[in-house]
């Protein structure tokens, strides 16, 4: 007790430096504090873009992900109903999974014709209720995406585009898209002066042949998408679509089309046997994949079925790169204030042993061994790091609630919109915790050299030669 | 399904060398009909031929092209092989285009390469019309009359009327490339007239017209091809064939690997 | 606490000090006894080795050669956290400066070599209120070092070595910082626990007042014994009383 008694007034002693250390070590936590909440935010919000866009898991006809998404029609799931009733009657599965989906992938050429308009684009078919629902998951709840990304229900010829898709295929007027210019891309006319002309009226054509009520194309948003069947045969489907959604990427804004599952599946297996390429699995949460994932291989493996599962970081690498990458700069603020906190307090309880000689010689001379005076100075760096941790988790704590009612928007990388730049406080105990813990420790280090040199010192060099 | 077709083209190959040309309409079947029309368009003797394609987009010509196209009958598949051979613009002199069946290899000499043609790639583009030119439709379709086994009156390419066969086309093996042709075949000259091909989906694809019937090479074969897109409102393909000449071609001309060495006038 | 015995004895002590390469001998082969319940000092111009004869009956340090025997112990046998807690128990020390701790009260001062050894809190309060008592600072118990005058802080000193009964209390030059008058009632003082509790009191010196308090004097110089002076006169005094 009295070591404690010595320790807390003896930081006192020197105020002004007691409380500079208290700073900045009050610094470097809130600090961790406010960006470790954010980081968790961004943690949280590329997760649930991931899973409200592709679910949390997927499972594949095998050799799938590595090298069939070239040619999806060949590694086709296709007895996919019978493995949907599998995973809705399976007693482990059934009470974790929100929504099992089958989704086909593919790709084409998206056209325009009436203005010329074409594009490869890439396609994903879904069960309209399904990716509906898929929208709705909030395990964290953030409640901060305003676009309404649904899919029409109703008409399977309906569907979703990229906005640079919808702007490559010159749909800005029907979708309401902002158009900045018109596109002034000019096509290399045939090589020759004159351009003969030919009078095709009489021959049988397209308006004619399909069911187009393009009257006004200015209206209506539609298109041809033509893709190869599984048998390799040309294949086309009249598409008509609702809405453009930019999507996160440039790349991927500039060929997604998302479509209704029956139709993709008239375009890609045409004639042929009508598979799925996956089923989508979207959990209620997301720490239950590694179980999930675990039954769906045991039951693979019982069935003897050709199947493999991926699940959110390797559906969604940008997922988990991102995830990385926050991560490693968290790491290094981290060890940055680690470093902050060990040299502040090695600092300041050196020159605290050194001007307190006399009175380390007279501990000694009254009879406290080596370890006590050690014990005492490593007590004062570790209160001088617990009080400036826990000060700095208190104004990281101010911090983030200030933050949080400010009402600032930002644009993470990967996402099509602004949203609102927030902390994330649910479940911040941990951080705090591991801050605290984390931050008291290194105090508590640092405190170990300066206390052991207290401790070292000859009694009677300490007491001084007068 | 190989064997039975291979039966069935056995069966045809009899039929067609017994029955001749003099038949009475009534007697014939609709896949006989649909073998004589083929046998209108494509020679049974290895041929040379040069088609001129233009591009007409709203009825402007875009786009003109000259190929030499080299066609040799595989004995075994009865199925055509069909080196194609880029004659202008000059920038495109010397690619070839080798097709077998339904693979597609596209050589350029400046890189001594050949690259396989994807059906992706077919999709659109000039590509997409190899596969009317050349489609050897009573091997790979079973025909049946629509209509009346006498026939129906339709106006051809050039609004002169044409009392044809109106046949309906399902695939009968995994290389027809269509999953429903129509076809109309004039009565007693089996020269097709028409012919309108559809995808898996339902929509029509394509629809050729087949006119100016000339002599060549031993029968009458359609001077041009005129092929309007039912995908692209805008697009019509013609193609002018002229030039027929029996030649030799040895069936090392239709080995990838060869190509680079091919060496032709 | 009155041991018979001598509280202090040296046989054939040296000290000897490394400085760089150089070896300085402060004490050269010294032997000597201190009795007990004495109140002895020792004389010695400054480099004479006093401090470090002292260092070494303190306990503060051990012997390069020869045997330091205090209380009966031989110092040498014991390792360092034995000699501290050879310290806690059985020494007290006054210093020149007053040494004590500054953020702890008088009060505080004085308890501390009791929470060392362990004591209940009862029996440490009832110890501390009695010896500032008795040595008149119970007014100002709750005052920290920098809210006593000089006389008062060595007071305090003199109460924290003697708060727990030490056998042995070592002074070195207590008087030094204090004015004479002050430094005549220290003495006085010191005198009278000295009395009191029959502690051996060692201590250095150049103050004639305190000298002349002294019942044994040892003399030294240049790290050896010279002299050792009985003044006969104080014995009685001490046993009359």
């Amino acid at each position: 007790m009295n070591t404690l008694k010595i320790a807390s007034r003896s930081i006192l002693r020197n105020v002004r430096r007691s409380l500079m250390t208290v700073l900045a070590i009050a610094v470097g936590a809130s600090s961790l504090v406010v960006f470790g909440e954010f980081v968790a935010r961004v943690f949280a919000q590329l997760e649930t873009r991931g899973v409200i866009s592709g679910g949390h898991m997927a499972i594949y006809h095998r050799g799938y992900f590595d090298f069939g998404t070239g040619n999806p029609a060949a590694y086709g799931i296709r007895d996919y109903q019978s493995l949907l009733d599998l995973v809705a009657n399976d007693a482990v599965l059934q009470p974790k999974i929100n929504v099992a989906t089958p989704i086909i992938n593919l790709f084409g050429i998206a056209a325009n014709f009436q203005d010329e308009a074409s594009k490869t684009f890439f396609g994903r078919g879904v069960i309209p209720a399904d990716y509906n629902r898929m929208q709705h998951w909030d395990e964290h709840g953030l409640r901060d995406f305003v676009v309404d990304a649904s899919i029409n229900t109703t008409d399977l010829s309906h569907g979703n585009v990229g906005v640079g898709l919808a702007r490559i295929l010159k749909l800005t007027k029907p979708l309401k898209l902002s158009a900045e210019k018109d596109a002034s891309g000019v096509e290399e006319p045939a090589h020759g002066a004159e351009l003969p002309k030919r009078d095709f009226t009489g021959l049988e054509d397209s308006t004619h042949a399909i069911e187009n009520g393009s009257d006004s194309g200015a209206s209506v948003a539609r298109l041809d998408l033509l893709a190869a069947t599984a048998g390799g045969a040309p294949n086309v489907v009249t598409f008509f679509a609702d809405k453009a959604i930019a999507q996160g990427m440039k790349e991927v804004d500039d060929s997604f089309v998302l479509m209704n599952f029956a139709l993709s599946q008239q375009l890609l297996f045409g004639r042929g046997e009508k598979q799925a390429v996956g089923i989508v699995l979207q959990l209620h949460h997301t720490r239950d994949i590694a179980a999930v994932r675990a039954r769906l291989e045991q039951l693979f493996r019982e069935k003897n079925l050709n199947l493999e599962v991926r699940d959110l970081k390797e559906l969604q690498p940008f997922y988990k790169q991102a995830v990385g990458m926050f991560s490693a700069i968290f790491m290094f603020v981290a060890v940055i204030m680690i470093v902050i906190v060990l040299f502040t307090i090695v600092n300041t309880m050196s020159m605290s042993v050194m001007e307190r000689t006399h009175e380390i010689g007279t501990l000694r001379a009254l009879g406290v061994e080596r370890t006590g005076v050690m014990a005492q100075f490593i007590l004062e760096g570790a209160l001088l790091g617990l009080i400036g941790t826990f000060l700095g988790l208190a104004v990281g704590v101010a911090i983030s609630e200030f933050v949080n009612h400010a009402g600032l928007m930002w644009q993470p990388p990967g996402s099509a919109f602004p949203i609102p730049l927030k902390l994330m406080t649910s479940g911040a105990v941990r951080l705090f915790v591991s801050i605290g813990l984390g931050l008291s420790g290194v105090a508590i280090f640092a405190a170990l050299i300066p206390a052991r040199n207290a401790g070292r010192m000859a009694v009677v060099d300490a007491l001084g030669h007068v | 399904m190989k064997m039975n077709t291979k039966l069935v083209c056995a069966a045809l190959a009899c039929a067609i060398c017994c029955r001749g040309f003099a038949s009475s309409p009534s007697d014939l079947t609709a896949q006989e009909i649909i073998a004589r029309s083929d046998e209108v368009r494509n020679p049974k003797k290895p041929f040379q031929v040069t088609l001129q394609l233009t591009e007409y987009i709203d009825g402007s010509a875009r786009n003109e092209t000259a190929l030499t196209v080299y066609s040799k009958l595989g004995v075994a598949e009865e199925k055509f092989r069909n080196l194609v051979r880029y004659a202008d613009p000059p920038r495109d002199r010397g690619k070839s285009v080798l097709m077998d069946g339904t693979l597609m290899w596209f050589y350029d000499p400046s890189s001594k390469a050949s690259v396989r043609i994807s059906p992706e790639q077919r999709l659109v583009g000039q590509a997409s019309q190899g596969d009317v030119i050349t489609v050897n439709l009573a091997r790979d379709y079973t025909a049946h009359f629509l209509g009346s086994t006498e026939g129906e009156t339709i106006q051809d390419a050039d609004r002169v009327t044409r009392s044809c066969w109106h046949l309906e086309l399902t695939p009968r093996t995994t290389e027809a490339v269509y999953a429903k042709a129509e076809y109309w075949v004039e009565r007693n000259s089996f020269h097709p007239i028409k012919g309108k091909f559809y995808s898996d989906s339902g929509r029509v694809l394509k629809i050729a017209y087949y006119h100016r019937y000339e002599k060549q090479l031993g029968a009458d074969r359609p001077g041009e091809t005129i092929i309007v897109d039912a995908v692209n409102a805008k697009l019509v393909t013609t193609i002018d064939s002229h030039g027929y000449r029996e030649v030799d071609i040895p069936d090392s001309w239709y080995q990838r690997g060869y190509l680079p060495r091919l060496k032709i006038d | 606490m009155n041991d018979e015995q001598a509280t202090v004895v040296f046989e054939n002590v040296s000290k000897t000090y490394r400085m760089g390469e150089v070896e300085v001998p402060a004490l050269k082969g010294i032997s000597l006894e201190i009795p007990a319940s004495r109140f002895s000092m020792v004389l010695g111009p400054s480099g004479s080795g006093k401090t470090t004869l002292l260092n070494l009956i303190g306990c503060l340090d051990q012997a390069s050669s020869g045997t330091v025997t205090v209380c009966g112990q031989d110092i040498s046998e014991l390792s360092d956290r034995a000699v501290s807690q050879f310290r806690a128990r059985h020494i007290g020390f006054i210093f020149q400066n007053f040494n004590l701790i500054p953020v702890l009260s008088a009060y505080e001062n004085v308890e501390y070599p009791l929470v060392l050894l362990g004591l209940s809190a009862n029996e440490r309060r009832e110890r501390t209120e009695q010896i500032l008592e008795a040595v008149g600072l119970s007014r100002v118990a709750t005052h920290r070092p920098n809210q006593l005058s000089g006389g008062q802080k060595q007071r305090v000193a003199i109460a924290r070595a003697l708060v727990k009964g030490p056998s042995l209390v070592l002074a070195d030059e207590p008087t030094a910082n204090l004015d004479s008058k002050t430094g005549a009632a220290i003495i006085e003082l010191m005198y009278k626990v000295q009395a009191a509790y029959g502690a051996t009191f060692i201590f250095s010196t150049h103050d004639p007042q305190l000298i002349s308090h002294a019942q044994d004097s040892f003399v030294i110089r240049d790290g050896e014994l010279i002299e050792h002076r009985v003044n006969e006169a104080r014995l009685q005094n001490a046993e009359a009383k």
